[in-house]
């Protein structure tokens, strides 16, 4: 960010001539200008072409996704409801999907305040500017890839072409609305990370008492008023073709009532983003346990405190523990993937493996931030290795114990679910410990405002082996030994659990041959 | 321990931070390296530590190669900058976990410390901070004794007098002193208080540029402050 602080420094200097009008619009280009070139010159960005190039043609896949299917659904014949109707009153799923898509969008304006904190600009003014440049982000036109299309094929021989725009400037607006609910939760998540359930279950809420109908839905909203939030976007959506004033009305009212709420806790946040002070205080356990697993041991009660003290680490660590039980509890305890043998170890493999798939693609980043301590003891990143390692394979105990009830229940056998277990940890966490020799992007550990430069053509391509490589050899064991395959995958698991010691050393020699280039990778993007 | 460095270059873009032919460090000799920012002092220090690899030449610790052995590690201590601190860490944690995994006891550890608590005033032990929340005069401190706790025969110091109180410099100066004086160890400073590093060292040398202007020896000049003072005074009147 610091890149261009030079280039606004004189602000007021050169713009105080012109009239307050042309002043704030002059500075509104300036901080946007501002504020692109410190997107373009990110360090991580600059770092690592790799992921840039893999995001342009990301988009361009997207894009051509959203354009077939909006061709696709467009030309559909739904019969007795027409196929717009039909999409345009699911449209909390769109809204749903794009607030997911969201959470790729770290920073809040209460952030991006940060680095012009010094200059004679008014906070009010610059939050003001985040929260106009939030409207006029190219993110906004995601769908309309979509729905333009679908509109297109579907819509124009009844309400013109007319209609075709208004339908999309309408759902553009709808999104920008959207945009601003999520910016309110991701300020309200900086708080405190609780209020990641909201969104889960306001979204899982609507769709179901809002869209379904079913038995429970008419016993929660009576058998006369089912699906009121299918019929509710159904009409907006239709009022929006018929260029109705109600559907610019609706959205425009709604976006300035978020933007005001916006605004007051934008503005309300701005010290607890950038000066908020920490906890000084701190309770040190000695974790006794670990004390007879010597050095090893030292660095698995690191990495505990870590995941405790470290915002960003607890937070990935949180994400990681909430996915395997959730995807553990539906694998385990319903019927969803019964039918198929092979669908069913897939599936539990993931529910092993989910923690270490979110912790360990970024194993050795957080390390970053103090790699020197590191590498200036001896054999010390592989204790740290091997800690890890440890570590991970305790954790396996949650998704087994959560799928022992399903071995009681008769659902699944012992077996099945050790031989998941053993394959997760003798195949899939070395993969995944590749990680180490790749990684060269420090993490920061304790700050709200991430923004990581992603992972380059070698991570993605090794995080990609070690997540689907697994999933070819299960399927040609299941073809093979089909009821003998949780047998073939446990004594395979098993091999690669004992051959610990090899394939651990050999990534600590790869590491150390790489170690010049990683360590000045940490150390350039260390505090950035 | 005697360090010998030959024929090191390294370079950044287009700007030669280190181009030494040879200079050598005997053993139980203190060292102090002085010259402006960018002179190459840090550059050095993290060649000697392996941390970063030189476009060429060789750096020995004891005959060891740094860049193919670890052993050197056992016997070495430095602190040059947050990046050997665990700041998520209590002082307490921090230098526990370095005397575990350099196998010290607890009475050892426990002995060591005592014999900085002068220096640490109260403030770095008892107060259940973590280093990322201690003032950073204090975090200065606790990198230092992190470097001295396991007595290495090579303790690198990369500008110890910065954010330290005048009590705690003159302090550490005693303690640095004491400790050559105790271990024979060989230190290698480097500092922009001249003062206080011709006091301490045996030995100064001059860097500038990535290169060795001078190599002062405190038994044969003895005027060594002016002599620096007086390049850096000619040097700015060159630049006008």
């Amino acid at each position: 960010m610091n890149t261009y602080l030079t280039t606004s420094f004189n602000l007021d200097k050169k713009l105080e001539n012109y009239p307050a009008i042309i002043r704030k619009w002059k500075l509104y280009r300036l901080v946007n200008k501002c504020k692109n070139i410190s997107d373009r010159r990110h360090p991580a960005f600059e770092q690592n072409r790799a992921m840039k190039w893999l995001g342009y043609l990301g988009a361009i896949l997207w894009a051509c996704y959203l354009i077939f299917f909006g061709v696709l659904i467009g030309t559909l014949d739904n019969g007795s409801i027409e196929i717009f109707d039909y999409v345009n009153g699911g449209l909390i799923f769109f809204l749903a999907l794009d607030f997911i898509t969201r959470l790729l969008l770290v920073d809040t304006p209460a952030q991006e305040v940060k680095p012009f904190r010094l200059l004679n600009i008014s906070s009010k003014f610059l939050i003001n500017i985040f929260l106009i440049r939030r409207t006029t982000t190219l993110f906004n036109t995601l769908w309309l890839f979509f729905f333009f299309p679908f509109g297109l094929f579907s819509t124009v021989k009844y309400y013109g072409l007319t209609g075709l725009f208004s339908y999309c400037i309408v759902l553009w607006m709808i999104f920008i609305v959207n945009g601003y609910w999520y910016l309110i939760w991701r300020t309200l998540l900086n708080k405190n990370f609780m209020y990641i359930i909201i969104p889960l279950l306001m979204y899982t809420a609507l769709i179901y008492i809002g869209v379904f109908d079913d038995k429970y839905t008419r016993m929660i909203l009576g058998a006369e008023h089912t699906q009121p939030l299918f019929w509710m976007f159904l009409w907006f959506c239709r009022w929006a073709l018929e260029i109705n004033p109600l559907a610019y009305i609706i959205p425009v009212t709604v976006g300035i009532v978020l933007y005001f709420v916006n605004y007051k806790i934008q503005y309300a946040s701005i010290y607890r983003e950038i000066a908020e002070v920490q906890e000084s205080k701190v309770k040190s356990r000695e974790m006794a346990l670990l004390n007879r697993f010597g050095v090893v041991g030292e660095y698995i009660k690191l990495d505990i405190k870590s995941i405790m003290r470290n915002k960003v680490i607890r937070q990935s660590f949180i994400s990681g523990l909430t996915c395997t039980i959730i995807l553990t509890l539906c694998s385990a305890l319903t019927p969803i993937y019964d039918n198929n043998l092979f669908m069913k170890s897939y599936i539990s493999m993931y529910c092993y493996c989910a923690l270490a798939a979110i912790t360990l693609t970024n194993v050795m980043c957080p390390e970053g931030n103090y790699i020197d301590c590191l590498m200036s003891r001896k054999e010390s990143v592989l204790a740290l290795l091997k800690a890890k390692y440890y570590f991970n394979l305790v954790m396996m105990i949650i998704p087994f114990s959560i799928f022992m009830i399903s071995v009681v229940c008769g659902k699944s056998t012992i077996i099945e679910s050790l031989g998941c277990l053993l394959f997760t940890a003798g195949l899939v966490l070395p993969g995944l410990l590749q990680m180490a020799v790749y990684n060269k992007t420090t993490q920061p550990l304790n700050v709200k405002l991430l923004k990581t430069g992603g992972n380059s053509k070698t991570q993605i391509i090794i995080s990609m082996l070690a997540l689907f490589g697994p999933m070819i050899i299960m399927y040609v064991l299941n073809l093979l030994f089909e009821e003998w395959a949780p047998w073939m995958m446990g004594g395979m698991g098993l091999v690669g659990i004992l051959l610990e010691p090899i394939w651990l050393r050999n990534i600590y020699n790869r590491f150390m041959e790489r170690r010049y280039s990683n360590m000045d990778g940490f150390r350039n993007t260390r505090n950035f | 321990m005697k360090i010998e460095l030959t024929d090191i270059k390294k370079s950044f873009g287009d700007k030669v931070a280190l181009n030494i032919d040879s200079y050598e460090v005997n053993d139980g000799e203190v060292i102090g390296l002085v010259g402006n920012n960018g002179a190459g002092k840090t550059t050095m220090f993290r060649v000697i530590l392996d941390l970063i690899k030189p476009e060429s030449g060789v750096a020995l610790l004891d005959g060891i190669n740094p860049a193919v052995s670890e052993e050197w590690k056992e016997y070495t201590g430095a602190y040059v900058d947050s990046g050997f601190l665990i700041d998520y860490l209590t002082p307490e944690e921090y230098f526990s976990l370095i005397a575990k995994i350099t196998n010290m006891t607890a009475e050892e550890l426990e002995n060591r410390l005592h014999s900085f608590k002068g220096f640490m005033n109260d403030e770095v032990l008892g107060q259940n901070t973590l280093i990322r929340n201690l003032s950073m005069g204090n975090k200065q401190k606790v990198g230092i004794i992190a470097a001295m706790l396991t007595r290495p025969k090579l303790l690198i110091l990369d500008e110890p007098f910065n954010f330290l109180d005048p009590t705690s410099q003159l302090l550490i100066k005693q303690i640095i002193e004491k400790y050559n004086q105790d271990t024979g160890a060989t230190i290698i400073i480097s500092s922009h208080n001249l003062t206080h590093t011709i006091d301490i060292c045996t030995r100064v040398t001059l860097l500038e540029h990535g290169r060795i202007i001078k190599d002062y020896d405190k038994t044969t000049h003895k005027d060594i402050i002016s002599e620096i003072e007086n390049y850096f005074i000619e040097n700015m009147k060159k630049d006008e």
